[in-house]
């Protein structure tokens, strides 16, 4: 009985030191493919699509582009430079480049600006009413930019920003102030109280405590903000139409529209290899900062 | 800093020497325009007036090139300075709006067909300019009287520059093929014709999505061939008639005669179509058949390309709306006299016939003696546009036009109509009684 449960011992001892990871039973391959890798390579098959589309129009020769029939939709037999040629010396494409690279970044910092200070002052000075004004905040990124364009485009000929950058600049944060207030609110309360408690016992001023504890607590929460600011800023339209009208002056996906669309004629190669270079600062601004953003995800401080 | 080489400049000249030679070519053609003797109105140019202008993007490169150097005639003789931008179709509308109800940015606006009226008290009213035109060029069109005047009288808030046909765009040999020599005037040999075509694998294909041009220029096809419209002379809304319904019902068998796909069609999608030999016949500016022509690779289909004018059908002429552009001046323009000067000049022969050339034909001419400009003897496949004005039907046809009848038309109610039948949505009776709900909210509120 000694020997049998001591042999016994031995072998379970060598089996645990052998073993492979344990398997449920219902954890089969067959599971894991139907379960994880198949949607999931169909998410990835959709979300890429787009892209991969925009690459081969933009590299496809007229003749392949309109006839499937006698060519393969999803492959380019004999690639082609004009459209991006066409796009980049024969229109003012890095000028507009430029154009909204400038507004997206100025419009961003000005948004995230205000928006830590707002979030802050509404999440942790606690004045009365504090929380109907996060709300009222909120409230203002619902009403939709077709209505407002009118209105902001009277206030912006009455501050003499027709046709200029700054018409941009200084509406863009009218939608994104809110979006980024609203989503900082959300993170800061992620923040222990305790921290800026110790801080308030050590003497520090608020400002000492936003500048010092809580902000850089709020890194991957900011950069959160600040990369869907730029996106927003990058893509928007309507107030890029409403409010700039010089061929020099306008945004990207403003000017491809204009310059690429010659009434039914639209001209795919080019507009297609103008969105997708206009597509490549939005994913590297992305891809520098992609763990601090699925951090700000999960939450700022484990307590 | 450039750096110019010796080849570089050699191109550079023979570029600008051949662009020389034919301006002045257009412009001794220009002086082969008759012209009354009329008295010019009296236009004192404001000091130190400057212009600015949007107008929609151009159709080809000579039409841009031809504007603005016609522009900088203007600045040349009278010193003053004009701007002018150029915005994409569908984005002109929400400029328009804007500077109207803002009064800031351009002087003046080319827009569409009927901007002008929606935005009529904004706007300064030109008739002595106007009346002078017409006078000098033997007339203003149909079509452009009616876009260009406010309704009922004959003040002019508009002055229209041009526009754009759809009308039939066919294959010869696939045509033929089927028996027909063209395609016929009537709906019952129409319907033949396509039924034959798809038979043969070569089938017809019209907009029917919510499409600017060829899904309104379709519709409004199927509905005033049928003698039916959507308003009546005096505003009040007549598109639930004995007619529409025959002309739905009349859609239904054609529709099924399609190529696949048109409920979704855009303004661009027959184009695609026609040009990868899937769609054999359709409804199309002339830029479709200059695409086909200027690409080697579909030169080929461009030579078998016809074009017609839209079978009349029961109306007395052939029901298309041309795509009008119409020029307006704002009040808030610190300038107006010049701004008017403007249009006057642009619209003189010596300007007016080159920029008409260099279009190619893709603008007809509002006034009676542009009929006789050279483009019209460019190419035979193109001279069908040059009536294109002189159509008597509009956008609204048969009501006045309107801020309701703008509202109707970029709501799609003739389309929806359409395409409620077409799809199987809803019978004859049914789409024709819905639109008219829909319309009865648009008029009843102006």
């Amino acid at each position: 009985m000694t020997d049998a449960a001591a042999t016994a011992g031995s072998s379970a001892a060598a089996n645990a030191a052998s073993a492979q990871p344990e398997h449920m039973a219902w954890d089969s391959r067959a599971r894991r493919m139907v379960m994880l890798w198949l949607p999931l390579a169909c998410f990835v098959l959709i979300l890429l699509f787009p892209f991969y589309w925009m690459t081969v129009t933009a590299f496809k020769p007229d003749a392949e582009l309109y006839d499937f029939r006698a060519h393969n939709p999803f492959w380019i037999s004999s690639p082609t430079l004009n459209h991006i040629h066409k796009l980049l010396f024969e229109t003012a494409y890095p000028k507009w480049l430029m154009t909204t690279m400038l507004v997206a970044v100025c419009s961003t910092f000005l948004s995230l600006l205000s928006s830590t200070l707002a979030a802050y002052a509404i999440q942790r000075l606690r004045f009365k009413g504090s929380q109907y004004v996060g709300l009222a905040i909120y409230l203002a990124y619902l009403v939709p930019p077709s209505i407002q364009f009118i209105p902001l485009a009277a206030m912006v000929h009455q501050l003499g920003l027709f046709d200029t950058p700054f018409a941009l600049i200084l509406t863009y944060p009218t939608f994104l102030i809110p979006f980024c207030t609203w989503l900082l609110i959300g993170y800061f309360k992620s923040i222990p109280y305790e921290l800026e408690e110790c801080a308030l016992i050590d003497g520090a001023t608020r400002l000492q405590i936003l500048r010092q504890i809580t902000l850089p607590l709020a890194v991957p929460g900011l950069i959160s903000a600040g990369i869907f600011s730029f996106t927003l800023s990058w893509n928007e339209f309507i107030y890029a139409l409403a409010f700039i009208q010089s061929s020099e002056n306008k945004t990207v996906p403003v000017a491809i529209l204009t310059e690429l669309v010659t009434g039914d004629v639209y001209q795919w190669g080019a507009l297609m290899a103008g969105s997708l270079l206009g597509s490549l600062p939005v994913a590297i601004f992305y891809s520098f900062f992609v763990d601090y953003y699925v951090s700000s995800m999960t939450g700022a401080v484990k307590e | 800093m450039t750096k110019f080489t010796r080849r570089k400049t050699l191109g550079l000249s023979a570029a600008a020497i051949a662009a020389m030679a034919m301006a002045e070519k257009a412009q001794a053609q220009a002086s082969a325009i008759p012209v009354a003797d009329a008295t010019a109105p009296n236009l004192p140019i404001e000091r130190g007036a400057t212009l600015r202008m949007l107008r929609p993007v151009r159709f080809v490169q000579p039409d841009e090139d031809t504007f603005r150097a016609n522009c900088a005639r203007f600045t040349q003789q009278t010193g003053v300075e004009v701007r002018v931008d150029f915005v994409g179709w569908e984005d002109i509308t929400q400029q328009t709006a804007v500077t109207a109800n803002t009064g800031a940015g351009p002087d003046l606006i080319i827009g569409f067909n009927e901007s002008p009226h929606v935005y009529v008290d904004k706007l300064v009213e030109l008739t002595d300019v106007a009346e002078y035109i017409g006078k000098r060029y033997g007339g203003w069109l149909a079509l452009a009287q009616k876009y260009g005047k406010r309704h009922g009288t004959n003040n002019w808030i508009g002055l229209p520059f041009g526009a754009s046909g759809g009308p039939l765009v066919w294959r010869k040999s696939a045509v033929n093929a089927v028996g027909f020599e063209r395609p016929p005037e009537d709906h019952a040999g129409y319907l033949d014709l396509c039924r034959k075509l798809k038979q043969a694998g070569k089938p017809a294909g019209f907009a029917l999505g919510n499409a600017v041009g060829d899904g309104n220029g379709f519709a409004n096809w199927v509905v005033w061939s049928h003698n039916g419209f959507l308003v009546n002379e005096d505003g009040s809304v007549g598109v639930n008639s004995r007619e529409t319904v025959a002309a739905l019902t009349y859609l239904k068998d054609l529709y099924a005669t399609f190529i696949p796909g048109t409920l979704s069609w855009g303004d661009v999608s027959n184009n695609r179509a026609y040009a990868s030999n899937e769609c054999w016949l359709t409804a199309n500016g002339v830029s479709l058949y200059f695409a086909l022509k200027n690409d080697p690779a579909t030169r080929a289909i461009a030579e078998d390309s016809e074009h017609m004018l839209l079978p009349k059908g029961l109306a007395s002429s052939s029901p298309m709306a041309g795509l009008t552009l119409n020029a307006m001046v704002f009040k808030h323009s610190r300038f107006p006299n010049a701004s008017k000067a403007l249009l006057q000049f642009l619209l003189e022969r010596e300007q007016y016939d080159p920029w008409l050339q260099a279009n190619l034909g893709y603008w007809a001419q509002p006034l009676e003696a542009y009929g006789q400009s050279a483009v019209w003897n460019s190419d035979p496949k193109v001279s069908i546009f040059r009536d294109t004005m002189k159509n008597p039907y509009w956008i609204g046809y048969k009501g006045p036009i309107s801020e309701a009848s703008a509202q109707a038309n970029a709501e799609y109610i003739m389309v929806q109509m359409c395409a409620s039948v077409a799809s199987g949505q809803a019978t004859p009776e049914q789409a024709a009684r819905e639109a008219e709900r829909r319309a009865q909210r648009i008029f009843r509120r102006r």
